[in-house]
């Protein structure tokens, strides 16, 4: 239940960013999900797109160091302290979190959220197991 | 395969031919030369107290500035008719320097590349590729007659238009690359660009390198990239161009060619000459050359001599790769470095490219030093500690091997200037600099 997450090398200057997403347009890659933090001279920029492996061979042809890994994505309720009660969850099973984002929301649909943490299949079995909606591939790329 | 018996003399005969042909080239100067009369005349010298080796130390040395002082042809010990060829250093600061040749002149310096590249392994059966700059710089046109000399079948390529290199090497089976070890890394990735990998789509065997300094790392780094056994040669315009000393197979330094070049080893600071195996500044007399003889000229780059037999059987001595030149040692905070020792730091950690740049500059009074490194290895994408820790690791490296401590930035790949000949590695934006 694990989705493709690209990590994206980039450095702190103007237009890199649109370099970035500009190979992704040409190719007809559709961005759900991007991600950058604040960073002082370069940083990684985690995208979720509906074709990773596309993705993956347009920017290491375009000559961007780039990687697929695998995050977690969930679709909380939306209902007050839906989000403490799953990090709440997690901290209770001894998961660390590394960074979280959340989707590019549209009209009528809830925001997915991506996590990076340090166990991901026992997350992803703990989250089910607690009733909390774990998103799969195949409904990022539908929507 | 040793091309000339000249190659494997004994000590003897070495010495023999060198102090007669020293003779010849000091009276030559003396007479054809005045600013070598005068010169000899103020240290009290007549070119007949230069008989013997030891005599050497006593003549004044030679500088690139006496050939600027005498642009272009003041230097010259032979009429203009007789001049065949001429040649220019690239001079990026000022007027070049000139250099010219006799028809004898051309003979030797094809003969030396002769040697040169038979001994980096270069026979008839090959094809060459030489993608130095043909032009006034001497490195395209030196190998050419030399590969040509051997049987080689020469592409004069010429450097830039790497597309291009890289389609007629694939098209018509080049085997010996010829060019600047810094244009043989950036040629690798262009090929591999194009969807061509050098190891397994192309044919080439040799490499023999030159032009500039490179480190044993550049070596694995060129070894690698194409599946090459690469050698390094050295020789400068005013010497002759290359041609003045190479590798061969069993790289133990490089051999030079005592038959034509009389190889001292200075402090750089007193003049003092110094023994074998010390390391100093390379001080050349070359003594065969009719058109432009120079006595003692300093090099300033920074080697060693070594005078054991070489197991490939030449008897000549040989000299260690250059660690660097009297004139591009930085001194950064009282720290004295060699952009080839941050080199060597660099090629040897993981994840980061060939290409770099180092710049120096002031803030108030302290000297800072920057460098710029290309990440290229995804595996640090994990996280970002990752790629802080590879940063860390990088300044942390330089700190321990070198003493200083500079601002590592990583850049994305293919970012930093690529070059097509010498490479430019350092930028010192300090005052006077």
């Amino acid at each position: 239940m694990l989705i493709k997450q690209l990590s994206v090398f980039i450095e702190n200057k103007k237009g890199t960013l649109a370099n970035l997403t500009g190979a992704l347009v040409k190719n007809n890659l559709d961005i759900r999900a991007i991600a950058v933090f604040d960073t002082n001279e370069f940083g990684i920029v985690r995208l979720v797109v509906d074709n990773p492996d596309k993705a993956l061979e347009v920017l290491k042809k375009e000559g961007f160091i780039a990687k697929l890994s695998r995050v977690i994505a969930i679709e909380p309720e939306d209902a007050p302290g839906s989000l403490n009660k799953i990090f709440n969850i997690l901290s209770e099973h001894d998961i660390n979190i590394d960074y979280i984002y959340s989707f590019v929301m549209r009209l009528h649909e809830l925001p997915y959220i991506a996590f990076k943490v340090d166990k991901l299949e026992k997350a992803v079995e703990i989250l089910t197991a607690n009733g909390i909606n774990v998103v799969n591939s195949e409904e990022i790329r539908g929507k | 395969m040793i091309w000339s018996k000249d190659e494997t003399l004994s000590r003897d005969q070495f010495t023999k031919i060198q102090e007669k042909r020293l003779s010849e080239t000091v009276h030559s100067a003396y007479h054809n030369v005045p600013h070598y009369k005068s010169k000899l005349q103020e240290a009290g010298l007549e070119p007949s107290d230069i008989r013997t080796l030891d005599d050497l130390a006593k003549l004044p040395f030679t500088v690139k500035d006496d050939l600027r002082a005498n642009y272009p042809f003041g230097l010259f010990a032979v009429p203009q008719k007789d001049v065949v060829r001429y040649h220019a250093s690239s001079g990026t600061t000022g007027k070049p320097t000139v250099v010219g040749y006799t028809k004898n002149d051309i003979t030797t310096w094809t003969e030396l590349i002769a040697r040169m590249v038979t001994m980096a392994g270069v026979t008839a059966h090959d094809i060459a590729q030489v993608s130095f700059g043909y032009g006034l710089f001497t490195g395209a046109f030196g190998l050419h007659q030399g590969l040509e000399h051997v049987g080689a079948a020469v592409i004069p390529m010429s450097s830039g238009n790497t597309e291009k290199q890289i389609m007629i090497m694939k098209d018509f089976g080049t085997t010996a690359l010829i060019g600047t070890p810094s244009y043989g890394l950036h040629m690798a990735e262009v090929a591999r660009e194009m969807g061509i990998d050098p190891k397994k789509d192309l044919k080439v065997r040799l490499g023999l390198f030159g032009g500039e300094g490179s480190t044993e790392a550049m070596r694995r780094e060129l070894n690698d990239a194409w599946g090459l056994f690469a050698t390094e040669n050295y020789g400068m315009s005013e010497l002759i161009g290359p041609g003045v000393s190479g590798e061969c197979q069993c790289l133990n330094g490089m051999h030079i060619f005592e038959d034509h070049f009389i190889p001292e080893i200075i402090n750089p600071d007193t003049g003092k000459v110094l023994g074998p195996g010390e390391s100093g500044e390379l001080i050349i007399t070359p003594i065969t050359k009719e058109a432009l003889p120079l006595l003692r000229y300093r090099t300033k780059d920074i080697t060693s001599l070594h005078y054991e037999k070489c197991e490939c059987g030449r008897t000549t001595v040989r000299m260690a790769k250059i660690h660097g030149r009297t004139d591009d040692m930085l001194i950064l905070g009282g720290v004295n470095v060699f952009p080839s020792q941050i080199e060597e730091v660099l090629f040897n950690i993981e994840g980061i490219g060939p290409h770099y740049q180092i710049k120096v500059y002031k803030k108030g009074y302290l000297d800072r030093i920057e460098i710029d490194v290309e990440l290229i290895d995804e595996d640090f994408l994990d996280s970002f500690t990752l790629l802080e820790n590879l940063n860390q690791t990088i300044r942390g490296k330089l700190r321990t091997v070198l003493g200083i401590d500079a601002k590592v930035n990583l850049h994305e790949p293919r970012t930093l200037a690529r070059s097509e000949g010498k490479a430019k590695r350092v930028i010192d934006l300090r005052e006077g600099k």
